[in-house]
């Protein structure tokens, strides 16, 4: 090898090296794996470290008020006609022994969530404490989250234009609150709580009731446990929607009334 | 025991794919299957396709230019774009949206560099005579002999040998991205991948086959369609339409019979839409091209744009079938939703429309920059002096 050449090689790859280097570390802050505010630790974005939340609700308890509804669109100014969470009203078997069912969902908090690891970037992450989450200050709206999740619990926030969910009212269980919905259940039937303190109210539940969760063969494990689910609430393809409001609202109540005595097919 | 359920009251969210995504896959597939063709002569060095390579790789390039404003019309938050690129990377292995990103911007690069590399001896003959554009286009390289056009084919070869996974990848991830979510029982199967390749084969020839005889007789010197390209062209898509169609009946086959719980959801859409998918996506979009490549109608050239343009067609229908279609699937409220596209504003018929209109001005574009035209006769004057 020509010494000459070499030294002049040893400086140009070590110029551009430090060049390269230097490049790499002015734009080091830009770059994340995660989003800023995990970077920087914010204590809003690490969560509770060591507590583990989780909700039970006790179907034996709900009576369908949708006051947990009502709260929780006001303590987190969700838009109109959208919503975190809400009770799916059913009647279930026949005159003269129909009963009503009431189904209350929100965020499951899934220990596996399927639409974390999809987001490209980097907007919804689960914090230590468990609470699933969405920065919406860095989401850029694909809505691939949305699609992700299997229990249709995340939607586009019409007035920030990025995905949002419950987070079990992280702002208020930060300063030792329970969240909104749990607060107003005047049945009693949100348990909310830190399921690692053995002396929480949630923890002792678990240990004595036989819970179930929605959709167990998605494999998301989540985090949501209910008491007295009854597996015809979730039958979709078995059940009419004929009194659903939304359709009386778009097809008016003679249409409902003829769908009700047979006389339309209802594909519901 | 069979239990009446009836709904009273319940609330579902709207779902966010809309029109723009179907789209977005119809350009990336046809974009993919027009780099394929080409690299037919370009990397397989099959001769009987060398004088469509040019204008079939001009073609992937502007697809895939276009291809991403759909995206970007899609987002909610299309300002943010730099988060994408910036924060997230912890979900790199997972999120197959990120290797998008990737491999949105390294294609059309790849192609661009391709395309310079088959066009540099034109350009620099333009060049000499005093075009700037072409100039810059030689990359100063303004060497016309024998060893530099051979250095030119070899990086068009080595190019086009590393295109073709690159292109079977930037369409392979957008069936990727569907498989991947488990919550819709339309998009969860490994194959999808492979059905949407499958399906963009098919609508990429259909499109060439649409526009190549468009550009020999309205733009060309020779002013004349190649009608044993046309006819060639043809029985390739048949060809296409067989995997197409094999890849489908696997996926259909086993998801409607042997699916857990996820066939119940499909068997219900599949009955709402029969009439449509069997007779628009399958019959008038797969069959009857089948047939027409296979038999003696495809050297009846009116014929053969039918085709062609059915299955480009039939092709969009059953990516919006499969993604929209997916998604008015329910998951915790009975009843499938409705969709209909806005006509204006963001993910609207206007915004896929003006699309389109990005992708003719950008064929325009492209057509008046490269000499693709003195290419292609150089190739049938090969082909015609070798007889």
């Amino acid at each position: 090898m020509d010494e000459k050449n070499s030294r002049r090689d040893f400086l140009k790859k070590g110029l551009s090296a430090t060049a390269f280097a230097t490049l790499v570390t002015s734009q080091a802050e830009a770059f994340s794996m995660q989003n800023p505010g995990r970077d920087a630790k914010d204590a809003k974005y690490i969560g509770q470290v060591g507590k583990h939340f989780v909700m039970v609700l006790d179907l034996r308890k709900c009576i369908g008020c949708q006051a947990c509804t009502s709260v929780c669109k006001v303590e987190n100014d969700v838009p109109d006609e959208q919503y975190r969470t809400f009770v799916t009203e059913t009647e279930v078997g026949e005159f003269p022994d129909p009963r009503k069912a009431f189904l209350p969902q929100l965020c499951n908090h899934c220990a596996d969530p399927a639409c974390v690891p999809v987001c490209p970037t980097g907007a919804t992450f689960k914090r230590e404490d468990g609470i699933v989450v969405v920065d919406n200050t860095v989401c850029w709206g694909c809505g691939y989250c949305i699609n992700a999740c299997p229990y249709d619990k995340r939607y586009f926030n019409e007035r920030t234009k990025t995905a949002d969910k419950c987070n079990f009212c992280a702002h208020r269980v930060d300063k030792g609150l329970l969240p909104a919905c749990v607060e107003t259940c005047i049945g009693g039937a949100r348990i909310f709580g830190d399921v690692n303190d053995k002396t929480s109210e949630v923890y002792q539940v678990l240990q004595q009731f036989p819970t179930t969760v929605l959709k167990e063969a998605e494999g998301t494990n989540p985090q949501v446990f209910y008491i007295g689910l009854d597996s015809r609430l979730e039958e979709l393809y078995s059940t009419t929607q004929s009194l659903d409001d939304v359709v009386k609202a778009e097809e008016g109540f003679n249409r409902e009334w003829m769908k009700a005595r047979g006389e339309e097919e209802n594909h519901g | 025991m069979d239990s009446i359920n009836t709904l009273v009251s319940s609330i579902t969210i709207a779902k966010p794919w809309g029109i723009d995504v179907p789209n977005y896959f119809w350009f990336t597939g046809s974009s993919a299957a027009a780099f394929i063709i080409s690299s037919f002569a370009h990397v397989f060095g099959w001769k009987k396709y060398k004088p469509i390579a040019g204008i079939a790789l001009l073609m992937a390039f502007v697809l895939l230019v276009a291809a991403p404003l759909n995206l970007l019309d899609d987002l909610r938050q299309p300002g943010r774009v730099l988060n994408f690129f910036m924060y997230g990377w912890e979900n790199f292995p997972t999120s197959p949206m990120k290797w998008g990103g990737l491999l949105l911007i390294a294609y059309p690069i790849l192609i661009f560099f391709e395309a310079q590399a088959l066009y540099r001896p034109y350009f620099v003959r333009h060049a000499q005579q005093g075009s700037l554009l072409a100039k810059l286009f030689t990359f100063g390289n303004m060497d016309l002999s024998e060893a530099a056009r051979e250095k030119d084919h070899r990086k068009g070869y080595i190019l086009g040998a590393i295109g073709i996974p690159l292109a079977l990848a930037v369409h392979g991830y957008t069936g990727y991205i569907m498989g991947a979510v488990h919550a819709n029982p339309m998009y969860h199967t490994p194959l999808m991948p492979i059905i949407f390749l499958a399906s963009a084969m098919v609508s990429g020839t259909g499109l060439l086959i649409l526009l190549i005889p468009l550009f020999q007789r309205f733009l060309s010197e020779r002013q004349r369609v190649d009608h044993d390209m046309v006819a060639t062209l043809a029985r390739l898509l048949s060809w296409f339409i067989v995997a197409d169609l094999v890849m489908r009946f696997l996926w259909l086959t086993f998801a409607l019979t042997f699916g857990n719980g996820e066939k119940y959801a499909l068997y219900h859409y599949f009955t709402l839409h029969f009439n449509e998918t069997l007779w628009i996506d399958y019959v008038l979009g797969l069959f009857i091209p089948l047939i027409i490549g296979f038999t003696k109608l495809r050297f009846i050239p009116a014929v053969v744009y039918f085709g062609g343009f059915v299955t480009a067609v039939g092709v969009w229908i059953f990516r919006w079938n499969t993604v929209i279609g997916g998604e008015t699937i329910p998951r915790t409220t009975p009843g499938f939703l409705h969709y209909a596209p806005p006509v204006f504003g963001q993910d609207s018929y206007i915004s896929v429309l003006s699309n389109w209109g990005i992708l003719f001005a950008l064929i325009a574009l492209v057509l008046l920059v490269f000499p693709w035209d003195e290419e292609m006769e150089d190739c049938y004057e090969g082909v015609e002096n070798e007889k």
